[in-house]
Formats: structure tokens, sequence, C-alpha cells
């Protein structure tokens, strides 16, 4: 009883909430959903791609089944750094690759018992907790080109891809 | 108003008949389609169905065929016999796998050829350790007795240590 006298209450007294979810069928409403709609296919197919983690490589970072979104923007005004963490396209946008940036053009990169060294210095990286000894003579980061690799160094070097990759294969940054 | 409905189903009619009517692209996409089921793998798989699959899959490819995977240092020719012997071999490794192609894009540079730009997913399990990869690859495929077979597979290796 005082639950249907609630109810009598609440649609008597709130005539706009019961509007705003049971509108009446008219223009006005259909032409809100079709710009919502578009809205939504636009925003989430161009610029906010939701994405489904699955893998390993990034963790404890991301992990894997979780989810996140690539901001496509977030490199048109802005030069990728170092520590970025972004999205490497393969054939198109459906399927990408999360990595972090640590080498940018001109940077000599390599591995010594695990530890990254950049330009001859160790680089203190507090995301990685899982870590290999990884070996890898230096190499120099090409111009155009940036030097990718996971967080999660726990696999062998052979298991991991990380390597350098052209930024026009970079899609964007991730929010969180 | 009778104008605006007869307009109306005209330009549904049309619509459908474009959009069912096999083209080149959609058989190559089907194909694409029918080779990922092929190579896919579950526990239930009988011997013989498996060997039905990889004889399938064999016969969607031209002879020879040529396959370039420069991170396994391959770069050559294979005839049927050897494709399909490599293929079962995958298959027996990757016991628990399913392949799925992703990003698919197509362009015809001559008549009777086609390029294909593609994205290969692989999800499953490898002594009980789910696992997910991806590899991209440019595919050759060439129009032969009005059959579309693929050609070569080349693994777009676009990030190096």
């Amino acid at each position: 009883m005082p639950e249907h006298s609630e109810q009598i209450t609440w649609m008597k007294l709130s005539p706009s909430i019961r509007n705003f979810f049971l509108p009446a069928l008219n223009k006005s409403l259909l032409r809100r959903i079709l710009i919502t709609g578009l809205s939504c296919y636009l925003i989430f197919t161009y610029l906010l791609i939701p994405m489904r983690i699955q893998g390993h490589s990034m963790e404890p970072t991301y992990k894997n089944g979780s989810f996140t979104f690539c901001w496509r923007p977030r490199y048109l005004y802005a030069e990728v750094k170092r520590s970025d963490i972004v999205t490497v396209r393969l054939s198109g946008k459906n399927t990408m690759l999360l990595k972090r940036v640590v080498g940018l053009s001109g940077d000599t990169i390599e591995f010594k018992e695990g530890i990254l060294v950049r330009n001859g210095k160790e680089v203190v990286e507090p995301y990685v907790k899982y870590r290999n000894p990884w070996n890898l003579k230096p190499r120099t980061v090409e111009s155009g080109y940036v030097y990718v690799v996971g967080d999660n160094r726990g696999t062998s070097m052979a298991r991991h891809r990380f390597g350098h990759v052209n930024q026009n294969r970079i899609m964007g940054g991730v929010i969180p | 108003m009778n104008k605006i409905v007869i307009a109306m189903v005209i330009l549904i009619a049309a619509a459908t008949v474009f959009f069912l009517l096999p083209d080149d692209e959609k058989k190559i996409r089907h194909n694409l389609d029918t080779l990922a089921e092929h190579f896919t793998t579950t526990d239930t798989d009988k011997s013989l169905a498996t060997l039905q699959k990889v004889a399938q899959a064999g016969k969607m490819c031209s002879d020879p065929c040529a396959v370039q995977f420069l991170s396994f240092k391959i770069n050559r020719d294979f005839d049927r016999k050897e494709l399909t012997d490599h293929i079962l071999m995958m298959k027996k490794m990757l016991s628990t796998t399913r392949f799925t192609f992703h990003d698919t894009s197509i362009s015809f540079p001559e008549e009777h050829k086609a390029e294909i730009s593609t994205t290969l997913r692989l999800t499953g399990k490898i002594a009980s350790d789910q696992f997910t990869d991806a590899y991209e690859f440019d595919i050759g495929t060439e129009k032969i007795d009005d059959k579309w077979l693929f050609s070569s597979f080349t693994v777009v290796e676009f990030m190096e240590h």
C-alpha cells in the first residue's frame, strides 16, 4: 500500500521526470534519438574507441580482460613523449597493440639484464613489476620511428613483441 | 502517395539486389572466412575431420603458393603438399585456437588479381594458458578457372627489435 501511494505521488508530482523517462513518441523524440545515436557512433568510432584488452604484455598497468579507450586526437597537436602509452594499429583500428614508448627518434636503446638503458643511462621504470634478464645490443631509433615495449617484461624476449615502429602507426593515446 | 511507395519499393529492391549479388570482393571475403574456419582447431576435432579441413585449406591456395614470414626466416614458394603439411603441423601445435580475420581491405590492381590487407587474430589455449596474438598480413589472390585462390601470404613486420 505505501509503495502504491509513493508511485502515485511520484507520477503526479514529477511530470517532467515522467516525461524524461517515458516521453511521447513524436518528431522531437525521434530527432533526439537520431542525433544521440549518430553522435555516439561518430564519437565511439572515430574519437574515443573502446578497447577490450586481451593479453598480458602491459601487465600490471593494464590487465587481461580490462577495458580502456583509445583517444584518437591525442597526438593531433602534441608530440609522442617517452613513457606515453600508445595504441599501435595493425591493418586497421579493430585490433591494436597497446605499448609504452621508451625511445624517440635518435635515442639509443638497449637492455642489460632486463634493465632498460636509454642513451647510455639506466632508466627507472616504476611501472615494470615483472622482469626477465633481457639483453639487447644498443640500437638507434630511426627518424620518424619510436621504440615501444610492453610493461610486462616477465616473458622471454622472443615471446614479447616490441621494437621500433613507424609513428604513422600510432593511433592515439589511452584514457584512462 | 502511390508514387512515393513505388519509389521506396524500387529503392529497397535495388538495395537488396546490390547487397545480395555476389561480387569478387564478397567472394574473396567469404574465402578468407572459410580459410579461417579451416585453420581453427578445437579439442573435439576428429583426425579425419582435421585432415579434410587441411586438404580444403590447401585447395584454396594456388600451387605453388608464396609465403614470407621473415621472423621465422621463411621466404619461398611452397607446393601444395608442403603447404598442407605445414598447416597440419600448425593445427597440431595450436590444438585449441580460433583464427579470425579483421580489418580487411581488398584492392584490385589488375584484372583477375587482388591484394588483401588484413589482421589475423588468434585466440586460444596452449598448455591451459589462454593466449591472444595478432599478425598483419598482405595476401595475394588470383582468379584461376573462375575461382579466387590465395597465391601469396606475407606477414607484415612492422615492429622490429
